[in-house]
């Protein structure tokens, strides 16, 4: 199940924000939808993410998708281990498979997210 | 017939045995070794330490593939410069071989027209002759471009003839210039462990190749972690103890073991009498040519990159057959219309004819239609799943104009689709013929399935 404490973005995308900082991964529903991840590519650790936009990139078995990034900030941290065992992001989409922690540009933003129960109405609804 | 030929590159060896097929008394005068640069300093070497480097690549997946070894495989570079050499070697053998069988003379040393169709031949040993030919064939090819900001020194600042020298995998490299040749080296060079960064001055890699292919070669050489730089010229560079510090604009410094500099090939029409004999030459100093292969004098021909067109070992032999044929009464015109290109990064590329960017240039009415690897049973058990086939067809008449692949085996695949676009069939005509189960060629009968929304392993599209 979503973790209740996350935020989710419609792209499938979820957040956790831990004071002016949050972390960013994809959901357990996007990467079951992919398949096994074979590579993901990191944005730069300098780099900012813009809300609705896209960030990385993650190829799996199956398909070449975007990810979208569900809030605004600038890059404080990058998971490096995905480079070499991106496979991580389907053993633990919601822990060890973080992509990015940002420091929030817009905390509005986040209002705009979905909690964990709209978000399973969402994907129930998407996938009908 | 007496047909005087001065280079025995892939050219000028290729125009011998036909004028030789043909009946004529072929004379050859090569000045470094058969085979000329492809043979020597290009297609071949590279392709044999691709095939170590792609040996090495393999290896490390072992694991993957269910086998266990005990240790890690090493790269060896004076055992893999000495397996290129034999491979080299080898073919060098069978090219005078070819000679001795067709009688054709091959002259060691250095040719030079005289005019009236001498040509005056200076031995490796020094010996001088003049031959007498009824026609001349000049194939005498091109070299990497040199410009005074790179000087080649052999050792820190190397052309790409230079890095088939080294014994000693570098640490780090700098490639000035990301096209073909750039781009096979930094695969290369990168699978044996060196940190490679790539500096172009266009804004893209692999420039003449369609935008899609730049694109996922670009990703594919970030996921080897090779650092691609586009957009960026080098100011200067210079010389130290610990290697080459290179200055890019605004003063930010690049550092390497050594630089390789691949920024283009210049031909090889000095010092050899054109003058002398009247022959024209363009701006750039290439011998210019008809489609028969003809220069503006009697009796002279010229081939291959010395006259500037399509700098590939493939053309220049097929005009070398057209010069051959000419020389020796008969009536051939090159046709440069469909020209397969073969790309030899890893993933391979393999594109012939319309790119997507030209048919918006040329105002052509255009649909292309793709497919990813990673839709194919037989990539996933080869393990190769990066890369897609793009065809690019007329609208209206649904002719095949374009094919663009990236991926395993692309250089072998393009083949089919270069036949197609030769013989005029349509989209249509691919998708209808049978393509054998499990093979990457699949990839080509989806896309031309899927450029009419019609692939079968493929989710509707929305």
């Amino acid at each position: 199940m979503n973790p209740e404490d996350l935020k989710y973005h419609k792209e499938h995308t979820w957040v956790r924000v831990a004071g002016n900082k949050a972390t960013i991964g994809i959901t357990d529903h996007a990467q079951d939808a992919l398949g096994d991840i074979v590579y993901i590519d990191l944005p730069d650790p300098d780099a900012s993410i813009e809300a609705n936009a896209e960030f990385s990139e993650i190829e799996s078995t199956k398909a070449t998708s975007p990810v979208i990034a569900p809030i605004s900030g600038s890059i404080v941290e990058v998971n490096e281990e995905l480079s070499e065992t991106p496979e991580i992001i389907n053993e633990s989409p919601y822990e060890k498979g973080w992509i990015v922690v940002v420091e929030v540009a817009n905390e509005s933003e986040l209002d705009a997210l979905m909690e964990a129960g709209d978000y399973e109405k969402y994907v129930e609804e998407e996938s009908k | 017939m007496k047909v005087g030929i001065l280079g025995a590159g892939p050219g000028g060896y290729v125009a011998a045995i036909k004028a030789a097929q043909l009946g004529a008394e072929v004379t050859v005068v090569e000045d470094i070794e058969v085979g000329g640069t492809c043979l020597n300093r290009g297609c071949i070497p590279t392709k044999a330490l691709l095939a170590s480097a792609e040996m090495l690549a393999k290896a490390r997946e072992l694991d993957k593939f269910g086998i266990e070894m005990d240790g890690t495989p090493v790269p060896n570079l004076e055992k893999i410069m000495a397996r290129k050499d034999k491979v080299v070697g080898t073919q060098v053998k069978g090219i005078r071989g070819l000679f001795k069988s067709w009688g054709i003379n091959l002259i060691e040393g250095r040719g030079t027209l005289l005019g009236d169709r001498k040509v005056k031949a200076v031995g490796k040993d020094g010996s001088e002759q003049t031959l007498d030919a009824d026609k001349v064939i000049i194939a005498t090819g091109s070299r990497p471009a040199q410009i005074p900001t790179f000087p080649f020194d052999g050792k820190n600042i190397l052309s790409s003839d230079d890095a088939l020298q080294l014994r000693d995998i570098p640490k780090s490299m700098i490639i000035v210039g990301a096209g073909v040749i750039g781009c096979e080296w930094a695969c290369i060079f990168r699978e044996l462990g060196t940190e490679v960064t790539m500096v172009e001055l266009l804004p893209r890699a692999v420039s003449t190749e369609d935008e899609e292919i730049s694109e996922t070669l670009a990703k594919e050489l970030k996921k080897k972690k090779i650092k691609l730089m586009t957009g960026v010229g080098v100011d200067s560079v210079a010389v130290g103890a610990d290697g080459v510090e290179a200055t890019l604009p605004e003063g930010k410094k690049l550092t390497a073991e050594k630089m390789l500099v691949s920024i283009g090939r210049a031909f090889n029409s000095q010092g050899i009498g054109l003058e002398e004999a009247g022959v024209e030459q363009g701006k750039r100093g290439e011998i210019l040519v008809n489609d028969k292969m003809e220069t503006n004098v009697e009796g002279i021909y010229a081939i291959g990159d010395v006259t500037g067109g399509i700098l590939l070992a493939h053309t220049a032999s097929t005009e070398g057959i057209v010069a051959a044929k000419n020389a020796c009464g008969k009536d051939a015109r090159m046709d440069n219309s469909v020209v397969p290109a073969a790309i030899f990064t890893s993933p391979e590329i393999g594109s012939v004819g319309l790119r997507e960017f030209q048919a918006a240039d040329q105002g052509i009415d255009i649909r292309t239609g793709h497919f990813q690897f990673r839709g194919l049973g037989k990539a996933h058990a080869m393990g190769e799943i990066a890369g897609f086939v793009k065809l690019v067809a007329d609208k209206k008449t649904d002719k095949v104009l374009g094919a663009h692949i990236i991926g395993p085996h692309a250089s072998d695949m393009i083949h089919e689709t270069a036949l197609a676009i030769k013989a005029g069939l349509t989209v249509r005509d691919i998708a209808g013929t049978i393509h054998a189960h499990p093979t990457l060629s699949e990839g080509i009968m989806e896309a031309a399935e899927d450029l009419h929304d019609e692939a079968i392993h493929m989710p509707k599209k929305s």
